[in-house]
């Protein structure tokens, strides 16, 4: 075998042949083409005459060419051309699949996972051992390398998944020093992203035997943590080096406001060319969506690098301000609210105005500046704000202490009884000095905080002394006095300092500790990053956390983390990147922070063999060839003929239309019969056509061509069940490619969701929002019997729907209700099988109409659901063959019989109800109809 | 040298089978093209088959005294002359070119122009022996000129026969009968310095007749290309063109030229001259034969 590059010859010695070319070229110019022969009586007629024109004795260039090229293409094709042919020898002794497994892995993990299992099925073949290891995983416990048969290891590959963080290879490669293994091959599946420990592995692993690193030459990218400027989400997208120019789409994901998780924001960024590695971003959003912000991701990433978690810092909370009494323009810095203002004019939206319009506003924290007193009607709204989540702060002063309010019992606008009047220490008319703070107590939410000396407090009011005084105290004087108080009232809170908010009772105004009580209070959001210290003591809990994909998952088995190694540390198995927190407050642990960059491998040492992740198939040129070889001559069969003047006349076409059809049909057929889907050999107009003409069930077609096969077979199925027992009589079913096509011809669609399938891009989007509400239907369907429990979380195809379905504009959902009119419209339903039964399906939620006494269902007349979600893969269940044969087991014996029946009866319901509606929703009204008509 | 019974009957029946193969079918469709052409002229010209009268002419000057009609004279004041058709039998002599150039035929003919030759040769005979005339077939076996059946079959005979035969075909060098009438069925192609003295000699002879060129469309219309090697159906001569399509003109030329030469040396004998092609219906043809031999006087 010889190999050039991509192409190897099975036969090379047959090249040799090509050496006869030039002998060739030599001999067909200088033999002229031989004349034609003809007995001709006239000949006589013709002796003496002269050529006017002499007819070229010497075959023309480009058809010695055409010739040689034909005989080249011939030569070449017999020499068997292999392209990417599949050079793989036999190795021997261990392997070692080294998987890096970080974030940077995820986008295509399920390529990596292919491409280790192909590595391992190889080892097994040859009998070699081998160890599987993913870099980002905690080293194995025992110095050893867990070699054993392959087989055992190739089993286990499908369930490994990526983690969230990055790939310590420095640590591994320390590791491997303390391994006593030898004279192993290590295949490594690089995720192309460099990092610092990165010569010392490459030397320990060069040290043990051979290396043979496989990277894809698609590199991922990656978000760094947001932050907010200039009004706007800023966050850099990361890419591992500048490169040729391309387009990124950012989104924006929060919960609206009933909960559900939803693209609330794009952007799109592009990297030009000459763009350097990192590229800004800026996502401006109105308030009230960037506050719900909780992560922006890359859409076509499927990886936690390209999650950035949002926490506080990005919350910019309404304030309300009010104060109890004007101090008049002139007195700036006694007035009561000033300080606040300064204090929180940064970092939040502040409302100062009356408190009817505050609580209107819906603000998230309202301060009050020694009020007193609250008017009835305003009090229950007061109280019914904080009990629905509100966060009061007040301030003491002269007119709170004068009120009496909460002197003889407990308020609900106050954490403590105060007592009657209040102190002053430290003043003229008074022993003692000013007090002082005493340090935060544990649990206190300002534990950690310096006090500064220079915080003094010279008059206070006083809490009554009560039994839950004490754990109500979240800051005390050095006398113990409370300076601080706290209370929990519904969901909201209700926090008193028992100073004035401005400098006149004590100095804490005037302090910075001012700024970062109010900020742990969660009154105002962090303006920079928290350093170390700030969050140093505290145990930060792990609310939610990414994994590998830079899906949010409920966090398992993680403990808390120190506050200080949130900010110090990168994210690691002990603390993936995720949403931690202490608590009021958040803080996001995100893999890139700002200034972060990512880079690829460097320089690798000689012996280290690089390798493409896409393996491209072996493909045989041979019969490719022998076609060209095959056109060349017959062209050079028309060629001559055009040259010798005989192809003209009627006959002569014929005949070379005979020959051509000889010639090029039999060896087309039989090399370039690639089937295609009906859909992509339709033209936009036929499709039209056929879709106009008659009713045309629809699937969309996914990429995946097994299950597209399924989807059109299935729709077969059901059509031909249609025609037969309805009046509905749908014709072939086509696949309809969202990008291309047009759907308002297709009154439903079956869509079955596979991981395979990309995102489609806005314009769809666009244009099935638009079939939606124009009255189209979807049926999602992710086939998995719904295995993972909840609908779209469960299971991989479940988050697949999930990302498909955040764009499209879909009701409020609930699973089919007993009397939903899908199980009346043809047959009397009581569930919904498919391939799998048992898992619920999902439909439009009906509004809330209450259920008649002695109607057996209510009276729901409007709309027709626009999608159908479910997981029973009833494609499969219709799907039958040329011979209508079905193509897929259901079930066994009758019993399966039975449910495909019943799948078919699904099918027939759901067309049922496309085609007419809540049409036996209606029927309902019979009784009366007849009644009226005096029946 | 004698032949054995045994192979005298061998080669008699051969050619019996050589006859009985091909002189049927010509006989035959030579009467039927005979037959289409007598009555045609039967209908318009004649008054019936087998009446000598023609017609009565005044006589002029110089008539011979004999020949008047003194029966039809008597009755007026005018002599007449009775003249007869066909009074004395003519001797039709026919060529029937057999060359091998004759054998041709284009990729679209039907018919080679020795097949066409002959079937008019021997439908004009069978005219002209239904007249009475004596006809014979110059260059072969039934070159005495004779009448009647036998002489018809000898004719087919002849013209079935095989013999050793140039490329080119000439006029045979024979002894007219003065006054006679003949008939030249040929495609002239040959060699000019061979067919032209010929033709001269024959009409030298005191003969006129006709000249019949029998050609076939290819040989007309000349609708060859490419880089061809002309021969003549003998292999004498041959000719080899780059390009063939660039020499139609000159062929047409030539051709024409060939025409108007042989036209030339018919009005200088007082012969007439027609182009037959093999694609165009024998009866036209015949009619102009037969017209044409009548129409010479």
């Amino acid at each position: 075998m010889l190999s050039l590059g991509a192409l190897s010859f099975l036969a090379p010695w047959l090249l040799s042949a090509l050496v006869a070319l030039p002998v060739l070229w030599w001999l067909l110019r200088a033999v002229p083409p031989a004349p034609a022969r003809r007995l001709f009586p006239g000949v006589r007629l013709l002796l003496g005459l002269k050529d006017p024109e002499r007819m070229p004795e010497r075959t023309p260039w480009w058809l010695l060419l055409l010739r040689m090229a034909a005989l080249a293409a011939a030569i070449l094709a017999f020499a068997d051309p292999v392209l990417n042919p599949d050079v793989r020898e036999r190795g021997t002794g261990p392997v070692l699949l080294l998987l890096d497994g970080g974030w940077g892995s995820a986008p295509d993990w399920a390529q990596r996972q292919a491409r280790a299992a192909d590595i391992l099925d190889q080892a097994a073949r040859d009998g070699r051992p081998a160890a599987v290891i993913s870099l980002a995983e905690p080293r194995p416990g025992e110095p050893r390398l867990p070699f054993r048969a392959a087989e055992d290891w190739a089993t286990r590959i499908g369930g490994l998944a990526p983690k969230a963080w990055a790939p310590d290879r420095a640590g591994f490669a320390a590791w491997l020093e303390t391994v006593e293994d030898e004279g192993f091959e290590t295949v490594w599946l690089t995720d192309g992203l460099g990092t610092d420990g990165d010569r010392a592995f490459f030397d320990a692993l060069a040290d043990r035997g051979p290396v043979r690193m496989i990277a894809d030459p698609r590199t991922p990218l990656a978000l760094t943590a947001p932050g907010f400027a200039d009004g706007a989400l800023q966050t850099q997208v990361l890419r591992p080096e500048a490169g040729a120019g391309r387009s990124v789409e950012i989104a924006a994901i929060g919960a609206d406001p009933l909960g559900i998780e939803r693209v609330l924001g794009t952007q799109r960024v592009v990297f030009e060319p000459d763009d350097g590695a990192a590229t800004e971003v800026a996502l401006e959003l109105p308030v009230e969506l960037r506050n719900r912000v909780t992560r922006l991701t890359i859409p076509g990433e499927r990886s936690a690098g390209a999650v950035a978690l949002a926490d506080d810092g990005l919350k910019r909370r309404k304030v309300g301000l009010l104060a109890g009494g004007d101090a008049g323009e002139a007195q700036r810095l006694v007035d009561p609210l000033h300080y606040l203002r300064t204090a929180l004019e940064d970092s939040t939206d502040l409302i100062e105005a009356p408190l009817d319009d505050i609580l209107s506003a819906q603000p998230d924290v309202i301060v009050f500046a020694d009020v007193g007193a609250v008017a009835e009607t305003e009090r229950a709204r007061l109280i019914d704000w904080i009990e629905s989540g509100g966060l009061l702060v007040r301030f003491a002063g002269p007119r709170l202490a004068a009120s009496g309010e909460g002197q003889l019992e407990e308020d609900a606008l106050l954490p403590v009884r105060l007592r009657a009047g209040g102190r002053s220490v430290g003043g003229a008319m008074s022993w003692g000095a000013p007090k002082a703070l005493r340090p935060f107590r544990e649990g206190s939410p300002f534990f950690g905080l310096e006090t500064p000396e220079e915080v003094n407090v010279t008059s206070q009011v006083m809490a009554q002394p009560d039994p839950e005084l004490a754990e109500r105290v979240l800051a005390a004087l050095e006398d113990g006095t409370p300076l601080v108080t706290g209370r929990a009232q519904g969901e909201g809170r209700v926090v008193l300092f028992h100073v004035t908010a401005n400098a006149e009772w004590s100095s804490l105004p005037l302090s910075g500790l001012f700024v970062q009580m109010l900020e742990r209070l969660a009154v105002s959001a962090r303006v920079a990053r928290p350093a170390a210290e700030d969050l140093a003591g505290q145990t930060w809990t792990p609310v939610t956390v990414l994994d590998g994909f830079g899906n949010p998952v409920e966090p398992r088995l993680l403990a808390g983390v120190d506050g200080a190694r949130l900010i110090d540390e990168r994210p690691s198995a002990e603390m993936p990147p995720g949403v931690y927190s202490s608590g009021e407050r958040t803080v996001a642990v995100n893999l890139f922070r700002d200034g972060d960059m990512i880079a690829p491998i460097g320089a690798l040492p000689a012996g280290i063999v690089v390798e493409s992740m896409q393996v491209a198939p072996e493909t045989p040129l041979k019969p490719w060839l022998l076609l060209a070889a095959l056109l060349a001559l017959a062209a050079d069969i028309l060629a001559t003929l055009w040259l010798s003047g005989r192809l003209t006349g009627p006959r002569m076409a014929q005949g070379t239309a005979v020959l051509l059809a000889v010639t090029l049909a039999g060896p087309l057929a039989a090399t370039l019969a690639v089937p295609q889907a009906r859909a992509q050999q339709m033209t936009e107009d036929e499709l039209a056509l056929h879709a106009t003409t008659d009713t045309v069930l629809a699937y969309v077609v996914t990429g995946d061509r097994q299950l597209d096969q399924t989807s059109e077979a299935g729709l077969r199925g059901l059509s031909q069940v249609l025609t037969r027992r309805t009046a509905i009589e749908p014709v072939d079913p086509v696949g309809v490619q969202l990008e291309r096509d047009d759907l308002a011809f297709f009154p439903f669609l079956y869509w079955p969701v596979s991981e395979v399938q990309r995102p489609p891009s806005d314009a769809a989007y666009a244009k099935l929002n638009e079939y939606l509400r124009s009255g189209g239907m979807i049926l999602f369907d992710t086939r998995d019997a719904n295995l993972g429990g909840r609908l779209g979380s469960g299971t991989a195809n479940g988050r697949t729907l999930q990302q498909l379905a955040a764009k499209l504009d879909i009701p409020p959902l609930e699973p089919a209700p007993q009397d939903h009119v899908l199980t009346r419209t043809f047959y009397l339903l009581q569930d919904f099988p498919g391939r799998y039964s048992g898992s619920e399906v999902w439909v439009e939620a009906a509004p809330d109409v209450e259920e008649v006494e002695g109607m057996p269902f209510r009276d729901l007349n409007d709309g027709v659901t626009p999608v159908v979600i479910g997981a029973n893969d009833w494609a499969a269940a219709w799907a039958v063959d040329a011979r209508g044969a079905p193509m897929y087991p259901v079930g066994r014996g009758t019993g399966g019989a039975q449910q495909r029946e019943m799948a078919y009866r699904f099918g027939v319901n759901l067309i049922m109800h496309v085609m007419t509606g809540n049409y036996k929703s209606d029927q309902v009204h019979v009784p009366a109809l007849l009644e009226r008509l005096g029946n | 040298m004698t032949e054995t019974v045994a192979s005298r009957a061998t080669r008699l029946r051969g050619d019996a089978e050589k006859v009985g193969g091909s002189l049927p079918p010509l006989l035959a469709e030579a009467e039927r093209l005979a037959m289409t052409v007598a009555f045609g002229v039967h209908g318009r010209r004649r008054a019936g088959i087998g009446e000598n009268f023609w017609q009565y002419r005044r006589a002029v000057p110089g008539d011979v005294l004999t020949q008047v009609d003194w029966r039809r004279s008597a009755r007026s004041d005018i002599q007449y002359i009775r003249q007869r058709e066909w009074e004395a039998a003519q001797t039709v002599s026919i060529w029937c070119d057999d060359a091998q150039a004759m054998d041709y035929k284009g990729p679209r003919s039907e018919f080679t122009k020795a097949e066409r030759a002959r079937l008019l040769s021997l439908a004009l005979a069978v005219l002209l022996v239904k007249a009475g005339e004596r006809v014979s077939l110059l260059g072969t076996d039934a070159v005495q000129p004779r009448s009647g059946e036998l002489q018809l079959n000898r004719i087919a005979m002849a013209l079935a026969g095989d013999r050793v035969r140039p490329d080119y075909g000439a006029p045979p060098p024979a002894q007219y009968r003065t006054g006679g009438r003949a008939v030249f069925l040929s495609d002239f192609m040959g060699d000019k310095e061979q067919v032209f003295p010929a033709l001269v000699e024959a009409a030298q002879h005191n003969v006129s007749g006709v000249f019949v060129q029998i050609v076939d469309d290819t040989e007309e219309d000349f609708p060859f290309d490419g880089r061809t090697i002309f021969r003549s159906v003998g292999g004498s001569v041959e000719f080899e063109t780059q390009r063939a399509r660039a020499l139609r003109d000159a062929y047409r030329k030539r051709l024409a030229e060939r025409r108007a030469q042989l036209r030339d040396v018919a009005r200088n004998t007082g012969w007439q001259f027609s182009v037959h092609r093999t694609s165009q219906s024998p009866r036209a043809a015949l009619l102009w034969l037969y017209m044409a031999i009548g129409g010479l006087r």
